[in-house]
């Protein structure tokens, strides 16, 4: 009774063991792959506009929106320490630091690693995968290849434009209860930002990007069950890659703090 | 059809053995396949014959035995020289296997630019209207596949197998999904794709109807073995009731 029990107990650690075991082996196969001709770059074209320019009104609507939240939500504690004057300098640095880089991987976890899931488990389960390799062509290389270079790219980019949008989303916040013109809220801005800021949040942005591409690839690629699978492979990469970005962030937060970018 | 010689033999299969897990699929499974010649693989669901045209084509990897395709042994074949026999295999998929994403043209565009990378764009236009006109669909060239019916799926498919004008065709259940009209009027051109091209075919299939109208020789799989093999009157008439069973 008691080793049926330890036995499930095992249970969900092994599963997570294999499930990362087997992701890491399917990034190491992209890494074999990534440099080897031929490049299918008209496919990695389409993949980056797919994922770019696609995910652009959400990011900006949500970045606008986080810009405007946080600065109303900042605002009454530092009333109450005299401190009104910090409030720009204060949220650009939470928003360009943290706030941004992490919700736009999240949204993208939802909308592009969802999607990745979903398309290449239903091409799985429709022998897609199958005639491409028939057709001559390295499906891993063609699908897999291109997105996760995609999200690697692009995923950097739609931050940066979100970091903008929700600057301008936090000035607008600051006008609605005090008068902060133009000028001094951008100088305030970059008053305080350094690229001890920007960089390091930019630099994490790109290890978001792979791993919402690669965990949708890989649980597209390997989709079972039919029509059921596909849709457990939509939901579990956006579970897990949303999760990864979590991980990911406190260990670029660890690496920042010994680094001295603080 | 007369066919004696090793020479005629371009699909070859001896002693085939695949299972998966405790699932014995194939066992010691043997297949000849002759120039020109269209032989049916008779099964039940699930029986195992959609793994064996995948090992054929290099898809599954086979625990044993010996698969030869043009005369070359497909487990010994690396990546390149795997895709050039591949170039002269057509494998027409069961769900048809079209790229959602890309349209009619596209999709017969995507094997040709791989295989035959050197075409001007005149001579692949032209491939393309000949694939299309095969198949007789002409005017589905910009069509995403969501706006064809099941027949038309499955014809551009075929049309997407023919483009490289393969020496041998592979039918996965060509004619599964269909309505028995649309049905034969698949079986009908697979006869005479075979008839314009000499192409040599191997289908796979539990519709009695088109392997009648397509094949020139069966061979029952039955327990994972090739069962039984002979003309369509000689196993229709049978005593065995294993092998009766498929055709009443």
């Amino acid at each position: 009774m008691e080793a049926k029990e330890s036995k499930n107990f095992l249970k969900p650690i092994y599963f997570v063991l294999n499930e990362a075991g087997e992701i890491t082996y399917f990034s190491l196969r992209f890494f074999r792959l990534i440099f080897k001709r031929p490049f299918e770059f008209s496919e990695f074209v389409r993949q980056c506009y797919y994922i770019g320019n696609k995910s652009l009104p959400l990011v900006a609507v949500t970045a606008l929106i986080m810009g405007l939240v946080i600065t109303i939500q900042s605002r009454p504690t530092l009333v109450e320490f005299g401190a009104e004057a910090w409030l720009p300098k204060m949220v650009s640095v939470s928003l360009v630091r943290e706030i941004v880089p992490v919700i736009t991987a999240l949204i993208c976890a939802g909308k592009i690693g969802s999607g990745i899931g979903a398309e290449l488990g239903s091409m799985k389960v429709t022998e897609q995968i199958d005639a491409m390799e028939v057709s001559g062509t390295n499906p891993f290389k063609f699908l897999v290849v291109t997105r996760v270079l995609g999200t690697t790219l692009m995923i950097p980019v739609l931050t940066v434009l979100a970091d903008a949008i929700s600057l301008y989303g936090a000035y607008l916040g600051t006008n609605i209860r005090g008068v902060v013109s133009w000028n001094l809220f951008w100088n305030q801005v970059f008053d305080v930002l350094v690229y001890a800021d920007i960089i390091p949040s930019l630099l994490k942005t790109f290890f978001f990007g792979f791993a919402i591409g690669i965990v949708g690839c890989y649980k597209g690629y390997n989709s079972q069950k039919g029509t059921e699978g596909v849709g457990i492979s939509a939901n579990s990469s956006v579970v897990i890659s949303s999760l990864l970005v979590f991980v990911l962030d406190l260990i670029a937060v660890q690496i920042t703090d010994l680094l001295g970018f603080t | 059809m007369d066919f004696n010689t090793e020479k005629d033999v371009v699909i070859k299969v001896r002693n085939l053995y695949k299972s998966f897990g405790n699932n014995k699929v194939l066992i010691d499974f043997n297949l000849d396949l002759f120039s020109g010649e269209c032989v049916a693989v008779l099964g039940k669901s699930g029986s195992g014959k959609s793994v064996l045209i995948k090992c054929i084509i290099g898809l599954i990897k086979y625990e044993r035995g010996e698969i030869k395709v043009l005369g070359n042994e497909i487990s010994e074949l690396e990546t390149d020289e795997l895709d050039k026999i591949r170039a002269q295999v057509g494998f027409l998929f069961q769900s048809n296997a079209l790229y959602d994403s890309m349209t009619v043209k596209e999709n017969l565009l995507f094997p040709l630019r791989r295989h035959k990378r050197n075409l001007s764009n005149i001579e692949v236009n032209s491939l393309v209207e000949e694939a299309l006109d095969n198949v007789k669909l002409p005017h589905t060239a910009n069509m995403m596949p969501s706006e064809l019916s099941g027949g038309m799926k499955k014809r551009i498919a075929l049309a997407r197998t023919l483009i490289l004008k393969p020496k041998i065709i592979l039918y996965d259940e060509p004619t599964t999904g269909l309505d028995p009209i649309t049905s034969r009027e698949i079986s009908n051109l697979m006869i005479e794709i075979q008839e314009k091209y000499k192409t040599s075919s191997v289908l796979i299939s539990h519709d009695i109807n088109c392997v009648k109208i397509v094949a020139d020789r069966i061979v029952m799989l039955i327990d994972g073995t090739n069962y039984k093999q002979g003309l369509y009157d000689e196993l229709k008439n049978s005593n065995d009731i294993k092998v009766t069973h498929f055709f009443n």
